[in-house]
């Protein structure tokens, strides 16, 4: 499924994973909120009758899978996803797939290295089709600077040397995360130079936002942020419903974060009760919802052994880079800010019910992630911190690092309305 | 003990296990469902959730086939087939009430062998895909051999010693009256550790864990990743079950026949696995290693140390 309308169908990663999704399979295309249960249902048929698109995707056992393959993906991605479903100004283009989306096919050219590589010819009789979006372990960095081996095998550059942090001369690996990764925030590319599982060097990159041909006061806003933009902007919106937004949006982080941390049980849980948040439930509903989930990862002695001392950001340095959301609160690693998300989920969610109109009356409107009337939107400052709290890390632990800062790129393609201020 | 088992028993042996295998699936299965979409409806929405994994088995047979580009396919395939066939001949010396297909005079060092292979299993599955991830997968898998099998070792052991004989039959007999992991508690706990940590599963699925997308198995399609990850389960369910005869007991129990005392103890085992995976996240080996050598390796010794007093002044 890919949500959202900015030409997301011809963007490369987009084309390359969805190469890269085994069949059988059907591409749905969701630009106009009001007609998402057409679109699965039109994604449904497509899967049920094996129509698939384009030859390159036909296979011979298209007819029998379709019934396994079944709604399960779907209707599980739609569940997730409830909240940017119901959102019209989403415009950003998250990828929606029932696999393991895990990992990034970049722009790079591969359909030309596909050609006249193809050492496992002799296989076809599995009716395997060498992918050509594949898995480039490489992603696109042919001719980056740095590398001493220059060599290419079946298209792929090999692994270059560097020094690693004790100076033993290494192999080194050029690894793009994301855009579309498994527990990943939507549309974050992370260049990293590996040694074995080690992170070296992070580049942050977002997918790129063209330019909107509206006018700016069509206000694309992040989904988590909108209440907050909207009471800046002058609108009404009631606390209750901010509350409830911030509820969700704290959930959905941390459901992310616990998935990363490998505690599936509880990221299933988390995901089931934001769902619940986003559908409407009230605060007598959603309470005793949440009251066990925070109590069991407050007090899991193993997730506290496991993520202190990750990603250590003080309240000085956090400042510093413009942080103002519960990272800069938290004062401290990963489970700190984990432990801030479940204070703030359960105080937000016994007040969802509250009709009051919410009033800035002049303070700073505080959204999920930071202030949302501020310079530069709060998630640009998460990134800018991020490449330092990375480098030197173990792989798990740049996973877990990301997952607890949660930056949003939504917020990035954020068009400030009229008479905010700019940076 | 010495009543020879018929030969049929070696093709059944397989059977049985996927047979438990499935069903332990199916039951981890319903509660991550239960989990993910709240309680279910009806008696018949429990009987679907837990026919997921079967249906995932289908699905996977049926499904277009993946593969990397410069990808090993014999060293990934010889990786993914090896897992189960490591499970399997575990499970040899593995007895259903007081019989095994093949009660070897070192059964024991059989099994720890046998359950050694995953080991080369899992990195050729995570290097062969050519892809970082995958890689991960493997490279993490070796490390948590390296947190995980000294202990076990040890705890394994301490079995053999309290039981003075490597033979598995021996150990059972041994345990007559009074099972090993009353008096051997710590060995137990270790080997209940260990046990997860060799299946790579629950709070030790780092080499196929969520964070590398599926690590070793990441990059597997089709019938491969059906033989990897049903190999896991089936390991799983090899060194749960192997557990009953090392430390509780085996066939012994009143009233009910052997083999049936076999069925309800590993039950209860893997029960016990499938809830704690539940409350405990996945534990990364850089921080684990300090636990497993520092805490759970000296005391394991400590415990061998008991255990060999005890059987000395017997």
């Amino acid at each position: 499924m890919v949500l959202g309308d900015r030409e997301a169908e011809e963007s490369d990663w987009v084309e390359n994973l969805w190469h890269a999704i085994p069949a059988p399979k059907a591409r749905v295309e969701v630009t106009d909120p009001d007609r998402t249960a057409d679109a699965l249902d039109r994604g449904l048929t497509e899967l049920a009758h094996g129509q698939l698109r384009g030859p390159a995707e036909t296979s011979d056992h298209d007819h029998g899978a379709a019934a396994g393959h079944g709604e399960q993906p779907e209707a599980d991605e739609h569940a997730e996803h409830g909240g940017h479903e119901a959102d019209g100004d989403h415009g950003g283009h998250d990828m929606h797939t029932g696999h393991e989306t895990h990992d990034e096919h970049d722009g790079h050219d591969m359909h030309r290295a596909h050609d006249g590589h193809d050492m496992h010819g002799g296989d076809e009789a599995h009716g395997d089709h060498d992918m050509h979006g594949g898995h480039d372990p490489h992603g696109g960095h042919h001719g980056h600077a740095g590398h001493d081996m220059g060599g290419l095998v079946d298209g792929l550059p090999m692994a270059d040397r560097a020094d690693d942090r004790d100076g033993l001369r290494l192999d080194r690996l050029h690894v793009p995360l994301g855009p579309a990764l498994a527990d990943w925030p939507a549309g974050l590319i992370l260049r990293m130079a590996l040694q074995g599982d080690v992170v070296q060097e992070v580049t942050v990159e977002t997918v790129a936002v063209p330019p909107s041909p509206r006018p700016p006061s069509w206000g694309f806003r992040a989904f988590w942020d909108e209440p907050w933009l909207r009471t800046a902007a002058g609108e009404r919106v009631s606390k209750g419903d901010a509350a409830r937004r911030l509820c969700a949006a704290h959930l959905d982080s941390l459901g992310r974060f616990f998935a990363v941390a490998g505690w599936a049980d509880m990221a299933a849980r988390t995901r089931y009760v934001r769902d619940r948040a986003l559908a409407g439930a009230d605060a007598a509903e959603l309470t005793p919802l949440v009251r066990p989930l925070i109590r069991r990862a407050g007090r899991s002695w193993t997730l506290r052994r496991l993520t202190t001392g990750l990603g250590v950001l003080r309240t000085g340095q956090a400042r510093h880079a413009g942080v103002t959301g519960p990272a800069l609160v938290a004062d401290g690693d990963a489970h700190s800010r984990m432990l801030m998300w479940l204070d703030a989920v359960g105080r937000s969610a016994a007040a969802c019910d509250e009709t009051e109109t919410l009033d800035l009356d002049g303070a700073e409107a505080i959204g999920p992630r930071g202030r949302v009337d501020g310079p530069v939107p709060p998630s640009q400052a998460l990134l800018d911190v991020l490449p330092g709290l990375l480098e030197g890390t173990e792989f798990a632990c740049a996973r877990i690092i990301v997952a607890s800062l949660d930056p949003d790129p939504d917020e990035l393609a954020h068009v400030p309305a009229a008479g905010m201020l700019h940076g | 003990m010495a009543e020879r088992t018929p030969l049929w028993a070696v093709f059944v042996l397989p059977a049985l296990l996927v047979a438990v295998a499935l069903v332990t699936a199916g039951v981890d299965a319903v509660l991550a469902a239960g989990a993910r979409t709240g309680r279910p409806a009806s008696l018949r929405e429990v009987a679907v959730r837990a026919a997921g994994p079967g249906r995932e088995v289908l699905r996977q047979l049926v499904q277009q086939p993946r593969r990397t580009r410069a990808s090993d396919v014999p060293l990934a395939r010889i990786g993914a087939a090896l897992l189960p066939v490591a499970a399997v001949l575990a499970a040899v010396v593995l007895p259903l009430g007081f019989r095994s297909v093949s009660d070897l005079p070192d059964g024991i060092v059989w099994f720890n062998a046998m359950e050694a292979l995953a080991w080369a299993a899992v990195w050729l599955a995570g290097w062969g895909p050519n892809s970082t991830l995958s890689l991960i997968g493997g490279y993490r898998f070796l490390a948590q051999g390296l947190a995980y099998e000294l202990p076990h070792m040890l705890a394994i052991t301490t079995a053999a010693l309290g039981a003075e004989s490597l033979r598995v039959g021996e150990v059972v007999d041994a345990q007559a009256g009074l099972w090993f992991a009353v008096w051997m508690p710590a060995a137990f706990g270790i080997y209940l550790l260990s046990a997860m940590a060799m299946a790579f599963w629950g709070p030790f699925d780092q080499p196929a864990g969520q964070d590398v997308a599926g690590g070793a198995a990441a990059e597997l399609s089709g019938a491969d990743r059906v033989l990897f990850l049903g190999g896991r389960w089936l390991l799983l369910v090899v060194a749960a079950a192997f557990s009953v005869p090392l430390f509780l007991g085996g066939g012994h129990g009143p009233l009910l026949p052997g083999w049936a005392w076999t069925v309800l103890k590993t039950a209860a085992v893997l029960a016990f696995l499938v809830w704690a995976r539940r409350r405990i996240p996945t534990l990364r080996m850089e921080r684990y290693l300090e636990l497993a050598w520092v805490v759970l390796t000296p005391l394991a010794i400590a415990q061998a140390l008991v255990v060999a007093v005890v059987v000395l002044n017997r």
